[in-house]
């Protein structure tokens, strides 16, 4: 049987060109979806995108007076005048001092606290709790109590070090130590944080590991060092990036303890820009300050980043 | 539509009622001032009775005038910047000298001159000339920005009962530097009684000081450099090349260090620290542990304040005369928001307000609270007849003639240069070549000076 009749070719069908507009408008969920957001991207507009705009054109102006609108565009003059500022670039060493310390200090201490909480001893929560406690502590009130845990002549840790036959040290008083003393404080204030975020690592540990490795007659040091700190890598790199951009962000400590001093030993860039945009109302040149540490910790982030990816999560060790 | 166009028409009616409440309204002025005011801990001491007394006194004077009383913010001189860029800075307000000149060079405060005409019983006579030569930055014939309130003058406190230990007569306001410098090594006594003078004093077992020398630069040794007739920065603000590096500032300086390194009259910064870590230090000073030391007149609340004190260990002296007999002066001062200009009411009971405030009517609390010396020369020449510590207040007053600006009240970027000046001191007290230590801080704030 012969099919005799006409066979006509169907055009193919022509869907109508959407621009993105319409196409974002069609998709109904995609709508609704940036509605919810639409309150936290406007929140973030007000408070976080305009003021960072802002910070930058003030960086290439010389505003010093009460009203930016007085202002005049000055070019890269702030960002020239910086790169033989003195000061600055004191403030700048003195941040990496602090972070050189802090960094590495606080992530062992941390990881030394976390091993022996992550043991199911009777109590343990109530010891997390407890190292947590100064994390949600106020950084003034913790530095009034250390200032006097420090002092020279009735501070806790000089009499530890009497008894131990050491001399006593001017913590706080002497360039020299004034850092190191920033740093202990830091370290113990901020090492409950830092513990939770290891505790999390070590418990995605699988246990079988452990186990297997006790097979084969791996003792707990081999076992630490094989095994749990490769698999802690994705942990540590996460605090060191955090560490080290909070590191850089140091301020509270100083602002309350040191004030800069002695000789200017913990005088620290955010400290530094502080004094330069509230004290001296240079809000154009600090402006610039801001954005050569941003800068900074950009490249500090981008060479950690680039270390993992080349290196690969193992050789973190 | 019947009722609507009722309704509308007695809502137009009674409104009309309302506008001679308008009027009236409007010959009522209402005055922001801050600075009236204490912090909360010293609420009901004679200071804050003393600002209570001023507001309403004046308006009982002045009946058509409220004064909307706004407290003082901890960081006022942040907040009084963000208020005036967002146009909410009060009418008028009382503020320490140090943003006179970014105020004067925004044209954020009125040039008073323009109250004289209006407020006639206002007259600049009544302050004293150095004083309000501070709001004069084009000299006595130019603006006027605000009015002096309150000073004082940096002097020396002295310990009368540490001297009269020691057998040393009590300075008089004609001593030396020669002078000064045989009284600190007289006063310095190590743990077996000898003096810094005697040959076998022992620096390292030093009991008691001759004097306490520190970092800050404007605050406690400005007067050192002009006593030694030197000075720190152009007359311009231009350069301090030639000025903080002249061989008159370099000796000051050196002086200073000397005191502390060479002669061990002044206790070196740690042993300074491990003074007063257990108490303050005027309850250190009142015990005789250091003699003297710089400060102005709100100390003597501090001193009044400690366990030990008595009248008979507290007495001041000025800084010794060398080539000049100077000192620096601290104050406060009214200024009225240059946004008053277009507002002649406001403008009115703003004069009205600086003339009342800057009158014998509040200015004789000073005197009681003893913080300051009024800057009103009428009030001041009378202060030591009402003050709880006349002798003392006497000097303060006698003193002003001497009195010579802050730098931080003529030179906007001088916040910038300050804090190095007391690095520079920082580094010298504790060791570092004088010389080396000044060049280099010539050479930073010069370059900071370029930029200005």
């Amino acid at each position: 049987m012969e099919y005799s009749g006409n066979i006509t070719a169907t055009p193919p069908h022509q869907f109508k060109e959407k621009n993105l507009w319409q196409r974002f408008w069609s998709r109904s969920n995609e709508k609704v979806g940036y509605l919810f957001i639409l309150p936290a991207f406007t929140h973030l507009l007000i408070f976080l995108l305009i003021p960072l705009i802002f910070s930058l054109y003030l960086s290439f102006t010389n505003w010093r007076g009460p009203n930016p609108q007085n202002a005049l565009f000055i070019g890269l003059e702030n960002y020239q005048f910086l790169l033989g500022d003195r000061r600055f670039w004191d403030a700048m060493r003195n941040t990496a001092y602090y972070t050189l310390l802090y960094v590495p200090g606080s992530m062992i201490v941390s990881l030394l606290i976390a091993l022996v909480m992550n043991q199911k001893l009777k109590g343990i929560y109530l010891f997390r709790t407890l190292f947590f406690m100064p994390v949600i502590s106020s950084w003034v009130a913790v530095s009034i109590i250390w200032i006097t845990l420090l002092d020279p002549q009735v501070g806790i840790l000089n009499y530890v070090l009497q008894e131990l036959g050491l001399p006593s040290v001017n913590w706080l008083g002497d360039p020299s130590t004034a850092m190191i003393a920033i740093v202990i404080i830091a370290i113990w204030k901020s090492v409950g944080f830092q513990m939770v975020i290891w505790l999390a690592g070590l418990q995605g540990i699988p246990v079988e590991l452990h186990e297997a490795a006790q097979i084969d007659g791996a003792n707990r040091r081999q076992s630490f060092f094989r095994i749990t700190l490769p698999l802690l890598a994705p942990t540590t790199f996460f605090l060191a990036i955090t560490g080290v951009i909070g590191s850089f962000q140091v301020f509270s400590p100083i602002y309350v303890i040191t004030g800069g001093g002695p000789r200017g030993s913990t005088d620290v860039v955010v400290y530094h820009i502080y004094t330069r945009a509230f004290e001296a109302y240079d809000m154009g040149y600090a402006a610039s300050q801001a954005w050569v540490l941003f800068a900074v910790i950009f490249a500090a982030t981008l060479i950690q980043v680039w270390y993992r990816r080349h290196q690969g999560e193992g050789s973190l060790f | 539509m019947f009722q609507i166009k009722h309704l509308l028409k007695a809502a137009l009616i009674s409104s009309l009622a309302l506008v001679p409440l308008g009027v009236f309204a409007q010959d009522a002025t209402t005055l922001t001032v801050v600075g009236v005011t204490v912090p909360p801990e010293e609420i009901g001491t004679p200071l804050d009775l003393a600002y209570q007394a001023l507001v309403s006194s004046f308006e009982e004077a002045n009946s058509n005038v409220t004064i909307n009383v706004v407290e003082q913010p901890p960081e006022f001189e942040t907040q009084i910047m963000i208020d005036l860029a967002a146009g909410t800075a009060p009418d008028v307000w009382r503020a320490g000298q140090a943003l006179l000149p970014e105020l004067i060079e925004g044209g954020y405060i009125l040039d008073v001159r323009q109250c004289l005409d209006i407020t006639p019983t206002l007259t600049m006579d009544r302050f004293i000339p150095s004083i309000l030569a501070i709001h004069q930055p084009e000299g006595p014939e130019g603006p006027v920005y605000g009015v002096p309130n309150g000073f004082t003058p940096m002097v020396f406190y002295y310990n009368p009962e540490v001297f009269a230990n020691a057998g040393v007569e009590v300075p008089t306001s004609d001593w030396t530097v020669e002078d000064f410098l045989h009284t600190t090594q007289m006063l310095t006594i190590d743990s077996q009684g000898r003096n810094a003078m005697d040959p076998d004093f022992d620096p390292e077992s030093i009991e008691q000081y001759g004097v306490r020398v520190r970092k800050f630069f404007i605050l406690e040794n400005l007067a050192w450099v002009w006593a030694f007739g030197g000075d720190i920065i152009s007359e311009d603000g231009t350069t301090v090349d030639g000025y903080l590096n002249s061989p008159e500032t370099i000796e000051a300086i050196t002086f200073l260090r000397d005191l502390v390194l060479e002669n061990h009259v002044a206790p070196p910064p740690n042993a300074l620290d491990q003074m007063i870590q257990e108490r303050s230090f005027p309850s250190v000073f009142l015990d005789g542990q250091v003699a003297m030391y710089p400060r102005g007149q709100w100390e003597m609340v501090g001193l009044q304040n400690q366990e030990n004190y008595d009248p008979g260990r507290v007495a001041v002296v000025g800084y010794p005369v060398g080539v000049n007999d100077a000192t620096i002066a601290f104050e406060d001062g009214w200024v009225i928001n240059s946004a008053l200009a277009d507002d002649p009411a406001k403008l009115a009971a703003a004069c009205s307000f600086i003339d009342f405030a800057t009158s014998p009517v509040f200015q004789d609390s000073k005197a009681l609270t003893g913080l300051e010396i009024s800057a009103n020369q009428a009030v001041a020449d009378q202060a030591a007849e009402v003050s709880q510590w006349p002798e003392v207040q006497a000097v303060f007053v006698s003193e002003a003639d001497d009195a010579r600006p802050d730098p931080n009240t003529r030179f906007s970027f001088f916040a910038i240069v300050e804090p190095r000046l007391d690095l520079m001191m920082e580094n010298i007290l504790a060791g570092a070549d004088v010389t080396e230590e000044v060049n280099l801080a010539v050479e930073e704030i010069n370059r900071e000076l370029s930029r200005q």
